[in-house]
Parts: structure tokens; sequence; C-alpha cells
């Protein structure tokens, strides 16, 4: 027999953080991150000892060291010494295809050519020429399982390998029902079992509180005598009321949300006139669900009226602004002219003033000996003139200017 | 995942070698990441006879992050929050003071050594520790109350 070694050989790799040790190793040997026996020990600046992997994973976190959160890098992680390596790979694991029945144990160092050269249960390829399949290494002797042979019940191609399974579905056989034990071909089963008379079911009016379970065929005694079924039409209406009235009562508390919070300002004043409505509206309709959307509309409606007479208070307090500014200028403006007109007036005083002055020194000089008869020809003059107000004016301000 | 290994290795060693006062587990069995924990409380602190149940929610980066701990019965504890979360604050636990080589084990060691001693220099409830320090008697009084109350 000369099947090539290589065609023998297990492409199954080995885990060797998976793997079980025979004996409990030494608590000095576990790796401080994963908890178990140092794969590929490495040794950092503080004499720590961790599997290469995780250290390399714990340094991608965080750059201390995961004993003693001393500053770490990754130059400061160098292979630990051989004798640690040793010890580890001594270890006598089990081997990984246990469950499938190899009692085989070995050194950890030995496991992975244990897989892939001497397992009986590791999987290797199918001896046959041409066939894809896998087979476990101690079955690689016997006929190919990945052949298609015929199932002597339907004649039906199945895999040798599936024709166990093939064989409790095959539709030419039968099997027992779960409930009645009665054979049945595979296709009919589930038909049956849907409605098997020995199937222990519920009351149907269990979900309204029956307690009562028989078997499907004697369910009729029971729904005769039963106090729930009989009541069943009445707790069904009950339900569907209960679940409107839910759904209504969700609806009505929306509403409501709606309404409590923000109360509208105007609501006092302005719903005397529209109330009348919405109730009159309410008796017509006489649904909560109308009055709701009436509401509604009203409070938009008090609300959009509230927001209108909000913006022309503003508009109108601008206009008043404006007009304040107008009228302050034109006020400045007058209050300008009538200074002006008050200096014109001011110089034409003093001009007359000075007429004054003069008519008064001539005056004086010409009749130099007679004192008293300035005060005379004033009078005779203040006399004659007396219906004349500007004259008036001008005698007044002389005798200012005598006193 | 290297994390599932780890703590399938530490829950059979924990089960291996059961700490007093504490029990605990992965509280479904498809689950390892949620652990129920139940601390029976030492006779010579004020919580005795309580029994107290935690969580212990543990991330999937553990062991480089640490897993946190949280009473979901309710005590009187300086280092537990007194919320409904019932977070307690230990101090291996802060980011900075985890290191991946922590156990699961040790943890709870940890968490039951804080039921028999309180750690007032690093209070949530900093109410509580003072009173523990000022006033250790309304304190004891308290907690025994709340343990008769919550934790029986």
């Amino acid at each position: 027999m000369a099947p090539s070694r290589s065609s023998r050989n297990s492409l199954q790799s080995v885990d060797l953080r998976a793997l079980d040790y025979l004996a409990s190793p030494s608590a000095n040997l576990l790796c401080p991150i994963c908890h178990s026996p140092l794969i590929t020990p490495v040794q950092t600046r503080c004499l720590h000892t961790f599997c290469s992997a995780c250290i390399s994973l714990s340094l991608e976190r965080s750059l201390t060291c995961p004993v003693d959160r001393k500053d770490l890098s990754h130059d400061d992680v160098t292979p630990a010494p051989i004798m640690i390596a040793n010890l580890v790979n001594d270890l006598v694991v089990l081997c990984p295809n246990r469950e499938k029945g190899c009692e085989a144990s070995c050194a950890r160092w030995l496991v992975e050519s244990h897989v892939r050269e001497d397992c009986g249960y590791a999987m290797v390829k199918c001896a046959k020429e041409g066939c894809d399949g896998m087979v476990a290494r101690k079955d690689v002797d016997e006929d190919c399982v990945h052949e298609a042979v015929e199932c002597e019940f339907c004649e039906f191609a199945v895999r040798k390998l599936d024709l166990e399974s093939h064989l409790r579905e095959c539709p030419k056989l039968s099997s027992e029902c779960p409930h009645c034990a009665e054979p049945f071909l595979n296709p009919e089963l589930s038909i049956h079992i849907a409605d098997c008379p020995a199937e222990i079911i519920d009351c149907p009016a269990s979900h309204f509180g029956c307690p009562y379970t028989c078997p499907r065929s004697e369910v009729d005694n029971h729904t005769g005598s039963c106090h729930f079924i009989a009541l069943t039409p009445i707790l069904q209406l009950h339900t569907e009321r209960i679940t409107t009235l839910e759904l209504e009562n969700k609806t009505i508390r929306q509403k409501l949300e709606l309404l409590i919070p923000p109360r509208p300002l105007p609501t006092p004043s302005s719903s005397s006139s529209n109330p009348q409505d919405s109730s009159t509206n309410t008796g017509s309709s006489s649904t909560t669900r109308d009055m709701t959307s009436e509401m509604q509309d009203y409070t938009y409606h008090l609300y959009s009226e509230y927001e209108q007479l909000r913006s022309d208070v503003e508009r109108l307090n601008a206009q008043i602004r404006e007009l304040d500014v107008k009228q302050d200028m034109a006020r400045i403006n007058e209050g300008l002219r009538y200074n002006d007109e008050m200096t014109g007036m001011r110089a034409a005083i003093n001009g007359l003033r000075m007429q004054l002055h003069w008519l008064v020194a001539s005056r004086r000089d010409a009749p130099t000996p007679n004192s008293g008869g300035a005060g005379g020809a004033a009078n005779r003059v203040g006399a004659g003139s007396s219906t004349n107000d500007g004259r008036r004016m001008s005698d007044s301000a002389r005798q200012i200017v005598k006193l | 995942m290297a994390a599932v290994k780890r703590i399938g290795r530490e829950l059979a060693e924990f089960e291996k070698s059961p700490l007093p006062h504490i029990s605990a587990g992965p509280a479904t069995d498809t689950d390892l990441f949620k652990w129920n924990v139940v601390l029976t409380a030492p006779e010579s602190s004020p919580y005795a006879g309580g029994i107290f149940t935690l969580r212990l929610d543990i991330p999937n980066e553990y062991p480089f992050k640490a897993p946190t701990l949280s009473f979901t019965t309710k005590i009187y504890h300086p280092n537990v929050s007194n919320d409904d979360k019932g977070s307690m604050c230990l101090g291996i636990l802060r980011s900075e003071n985890w290191k991946p080589s922590c156990k699961i084990a040790q943890v709870l060691e940890m968490a039951a050594g804080l039921l028999k001693e309180p750690n007032v220099d690093d209070a949530v409830e900093t109410g509580i520790a003072e009173e523990y320090k000022n006033n250790y008697e309304q304190f004891a009084k308290t907690a025994r109350e709340w343990t008769r109350k919550y934790a029986k």
C-alpha cells in the first residue's frame, strides 16, 4: 500500500490555546494575561513573562507592563530563556480530537505532529482517486463514503455518509407520531401531528383563563360544559370594547397634553363667543373625537389671532417711535428758527437803543443851560404820541436808559 | 476569542476553589460575560445576616479592560452609589489601576472585603462616609436597618 504520505497528512491545525492539559500545570508557568500555560514565552525588561501574542495585544492598548504597570515598549520584550520555553513545551496535553474518541496524550510540542500524522481521528483527504471528501484517518482504507448509493426504500441516490440521516426522513419509511405512537410515512407525519387526536391541547378558551387540558379527541366533551366557553362571546365583546376604549383614551390623553401645558392667554375673553359653536357642534356630532379636534382647531385659531395681535402691537410701537423721532426733529428745527429770529430781534433792539442814546446825547448837548428842559421835552413827546405803540416802547426804553 | 477562554478558565478555577462568603457564576449558560454574584456579609459587620446580590459585567476586551461590579440589592455603604445602578467603587476596577493580570476572583474578594471594612477615603457616597467616620453608631444603625429591609 503506497498512498503518498502527504495524502494521509491532516490539514487540521492545532490551536495550542484550546488544549487541555493532563495535569494542571504549575501556576508559575501560566501567562498572567490569558491564564493558560505560556505559548511562545517572552520576557519584559521588568522580568515578567507572557505569551508573545498576549503581550502584543496588551501593548496595543497600553504601553505598560500588565503586571506592575511600569512603562514598557515593544523593544523591551525579548524571548524568554529557553528553559522556560522547554518547561511549557514539555507539558503533557490531551489530543484535540479527544471528543471524537482519540485517547492519545503527548508533550505539547509533539501534539501538532500527532494530529498531522498519527491521530486516527484527524480528518484527512479521502483515499479514493478523484474524491474531494474528507474522512477520519482510521477509516481511510475502507470504501469511500462519499460515493452515492441508492436508498433501499426510496431508490433515491444519497452519499454513504448521509445514509443514516436520510433513513430518518426517507419518504418511504414511517416514523412514530410523538403523541399517539402510531407509525406514519415521513411526508404525512407533519400533517398528522397538526391534528393528532391524542395530542394534549389547551381548552379553546384558555386565553380567558380556563386551565383545562385534554387530548384533542376529548376536547368537545369539555367545551360543552366549560363555563369559559359559554362566556366567550361576552368576554370577546368586552375585550374589544376595552381595546377601543383604551385607544380612545390614548388619543384623548394626547389631545389633553397638547392643550394643557401652554395655557393660551386670551382664552377667557374670546372663549365667550366660540364655545357656543363648539358646544353646539359637540351636541350634534356627539363623538368625543370631533370635540377634541374642534378644540384643537379652536386653540390654533386663538393662537394665530394672538400672534397677529402681537405683531400688530409691534408694528404700532415701531410707528410711534418713528413719529416721535420726526416730531423731535421738527421741534429742534423750530427752536433753531426761533433762536435766529430772537437774535435778529435782539440786534434790532440794540440798534434802537443805540439810536436812542444818540438822540438823548444830542438833546442833552443842544439846550445846555436848561437841564430840566430835556425832561419836559420828553414828556411832551410822550404825551403827543400816546396812541403809537412803537413810541411808547421807545419811551419806556428811554426811562430805563435814564435810570 | 481570548476573553472567552480566559473567563472559562477562571470560572473553572473559581468552582474548584470557591471563596468564603462568595458564590458567583454566569447568569445564563450562553453568556459568559454577565455574572451573578451573591455575597453573604461577614458577622462582624453591620450588614451581618444580609444576602447581597451583585452583577458583574465583563467587557469584550477583558482582560485588557476592567469588569464592572454593581449591587442589585440596596445597601447603605460609602463605596456603593445609592441609586438604581448601585455601582461599586472599587480601586482596582478603575481604568488607571486595572491590570490584565487581575483575576475576577480577586475582584470579588475585594468587594467582599469592602463589606467588612468600607474604604472611606475613596467613597462615592461622601455623606455616608462622613457619617461612618464621625458617627459610626448612627451609620451602623442605618446599615442594619437597610440590611433588614432589603437584604433578607
